[in-house]
């Protein structure tokens, strides 16, 4: 069983662990970086330490990831009952005529409605991360072969049972699609965050940009990717049959 | 009709036009500053001509939510939310009139939140309706360009003072600049990337075994984040543009278009060599056979039968290629690579609201029109090869 365990997590734990190892010596490349920049006074990114910035990108990602989650597959659900069915066509043209948006652009008109900082970084994700998880959860509860509920009815289930009992774990595999989708788009425009007021791995990017620094843009381009990378391994694993 | 509705009515309708009430009166419609430097003042609907007015201008929003309650609105409901929509430039005309000092030239209108949230609710209300209506595609655009013409139309009446109009008149040309360097990068894109995809598709489908390891680099290459990327490309051309003169006589460095297209091909391989590939092999049997029947050649099958076939496949990954291609070439505006992007990042780095939104406004309807134009039109291909 262990064995088994690790190797299915092996990937993910070495992305992780790279990341890690990233964050903790990027100070310990001072000579490669040089090499790089020779002529920058600084050629590591040091105004705030790499670790904070990567916990920092990990709780704006995961609370927008979480709350999209949440009512991305609530109101998913309470669109397919009956009593919210009028909303149904609406919502699902909303979500994939709204994922035509592209994610900068939503990124930029939030920040006149919701002001500089963190917060209209989250609200904007949020609201952008909804997106392919109500797309997806739809389409994983719509695809369900009525006969499969019928059946259910037939054993006398109630409705809250089929939901819980035969709908979510029929449609789980294409809903965590839809949440991997998500959180992928959300680690790449998050980073975007850093030209709006919210520090994070973008920040050694933008400032190398405007100073100059490839050795900064490197060490941020970096880290994000492994980010990204270790993330999207977990979701891998998470959904081994599917493949997006 | 009634059936579509109910006997509950259309609540969708009911729901959005109260939201849109809500927005109306809670918060500012539009916000005045004497120049560029100063934060626009917020005004309510109330403030702008008096309570009687506002009350008015709301009116078609109130009359639509209870219409929504009746059996059969349908085309009156309609009737309503265009007839609310056409009274957004009207009343900006109107705040234009009251709020700004003609005798300021510098003096300026900004938009404000309670009227963004109306015209996105009415838009919302214009989509289920057309759904419930089941209006044509050409009717539904029609009725979705009437706001936008009446805004042309109010113009020289006064929205010239719009701040984004005075964002636009003080770069004009810089804009259209922009708008080119855009398009001419994002066609680039899907140029390289339709014949590079082809390719590998091609290719994949010959060796069984590049398929594998082609489609894992490709998504490996679509998770990394779009910064990330450009800035990695940055570091290696800049080297190569200093080690090696005709490379940087090319024009080709660290900054600019090059890393920018080569970052925007990779993110266009994957969407592009997936289409590619499943829309050639989904070619039915059946006919490939049909057609060795009848005498034709393998390049003649290739070229009359299974090209033709999957086309509206492909044409589904060019547009899913070009979309993202829209957006990411904002990003891209970052590493000096031009573009529409340049004037959100200016923009926010001057916290000047209406440059970010001259910068976003055309890239979200050129992704749109992108959608929607080659969305279609792999459908109508899709329909006609079926008949």
């Amino acid at each position: 069983m262990t064995e088994h365990w690790a190797s299915r997590w092996r990937v993910p734990v070495i992305w992780g662990l790279l990341l890690l190892a990233g964050c903790l010596l990027m100070g310990q490349l001072e000579a490669l970086f040089r090499w790089v920049e020779p002529d920058s006074r600084d050629v590591i990114f040091s105004r705030v330490d790499f670790l904070v910035l990567l916990g920092r990108h990990l709780l704006v990602v995961s609370v927008a990831a979480v709350l999209a989650t949440l009512i991305g597959v609530g109101g998913a659900i309470a669109v397919t009952r009956p009593g919210g069915r009028d909303f149904l066509p609406l919502v699902a043209q909303v979500a994939s005529l709204g994922q035509t948006f592209p994610p900068v652009a939503v990124l930029a008109l939030a920040v006149p409605v919701l002001g500089f900082g963190t917060l209209p970084i989250v609200v904007a994700l949020l609201l952008y991360g909804l997106l392919p998880i109500v797309r997806n959860t739809l389409a994983g509860i719509e695809g369900i072969d009525p006969s499969v509920r019928e059946a259910a009815r037939g054993m006398g289930m109630t409705s809250g049972q089929i939901l819980r009992q035969v709908e979510l774990p029929l449609a789980a595999p294409v809903i965590l699609a839809g949440i991997r989708t998500s959180v992928t788009i959300n680690i790449a425009t998050a980073a975007l965050g850093a030209t709006v007021g919210s520090s994070n791995l973008g920040d050694p990017i933008i400032s190398g940009i405007v100073n100059g620094n490839t050795a900064y843009i490197v060490q941020g381009a970096v880290l994000i990717a492994l980010l990204a990378l270790t993330v999207d391994s977990v979701f891998a694993r998470l959904a081994p049959a599917r493949r997006a | 009709m009634s059936a579509v509705n109910g006997e509950r009515g259309n609540t969708v309708l009911l729901t959005l036009m109260l939201v849109g009430l809500g927005a109306w009166w809670a918060l500012p419609v539009v916000s005045v500053a004497p120049n560029r430097i100063v934060p626009g003042e917020a005004r309510y609907a109330w403030e702008v001509a008096g309570p009687a007015m506002a009350l008015l201008a709301s009116l078609p929003m109130a009359l639509a939510a209870l219409s929504a309650r009746s059996a059969d609105p349908g085309w009156r409901s309609l009737g309503l939310v265009l007839l609310a929509l056409a009274g957004l430039p009207l009343w900006l005309v109107l705040a234009v009139h009251q709020l700004i000092d003609p005798e300021l030239p510098q003096a300026r209108l900004g938009i404000g939140s309670g009227i963004w949230c109306a015209l996105f609710v009415l838009m919302l209300a214009l989509l289920d309706l057309r759904t419930r209506q089941r209006l044509s595609t050409g009717v539904s655009w029609l009725l979705m360009l009437t706001p936008l013409a009446l805004l042309a139309v109010c113009l020289p009446l006064g929205l010239n003072r719009l701040a984004l109009w005075q964002e636009y008149q003080g770069r004009a040309d810089d804009f259209w600049l922009a708008i080119g360097e855009h398009l001419l990068l994002v066609t680039t894109t899907v140029g390289v990337s339709l014949v590079l995809g082809a390719g590998i598709a091609l290719l994949m489908r010959r060796y069984p075994e590049v398929q594998r390891g082609a489609f894992a680099v490709l998504n490996f290459l679509q998770t990394i984040p779009s910064l990330a990327l450009f800035g990695l490309l940055l570091g290696p051309l800049a080297w190569l543009a200093n080690r090696y003169p005709w490379v940087d006589s090319l024009g080709i460095s660290g900054i600019g278009w090059a890393p920018a297209l080569l970052a925007l091909v990779a993110y266009s391989l994957l969407p592009m060599v997936r289409n590619t590939f499943v829309a050639l092999e989904g070619v039915s049997p059946g006919v490939i056979e049909a057609a060795r029947g009848m005498g034709m050649s393998r390049l003649q099958i290739f070229f009359q039968v299974r090209l033709p076939l999957a086309v509206p496949v492909l044409l589904e990954g060019v547009r899913i290629t070009t979309v993202q291609a829209i957006g990411l070439t904002a990003v891209a505006a970052l590493i000096g690579a031009g573009g529409l992007g340049r004037f959100i990042f200016q923009g926010l780095g001057q916290a000047a609201m209406d440059l970010v939104l001259l910068g976003a406004l055309p890239i979200l309807v050129m992704a749109i029109l992108a959608d929607a134009v080659l969305g279609n039109l792999s459908r109508r291909l899709g329909r006609g090869e079926a008949a």
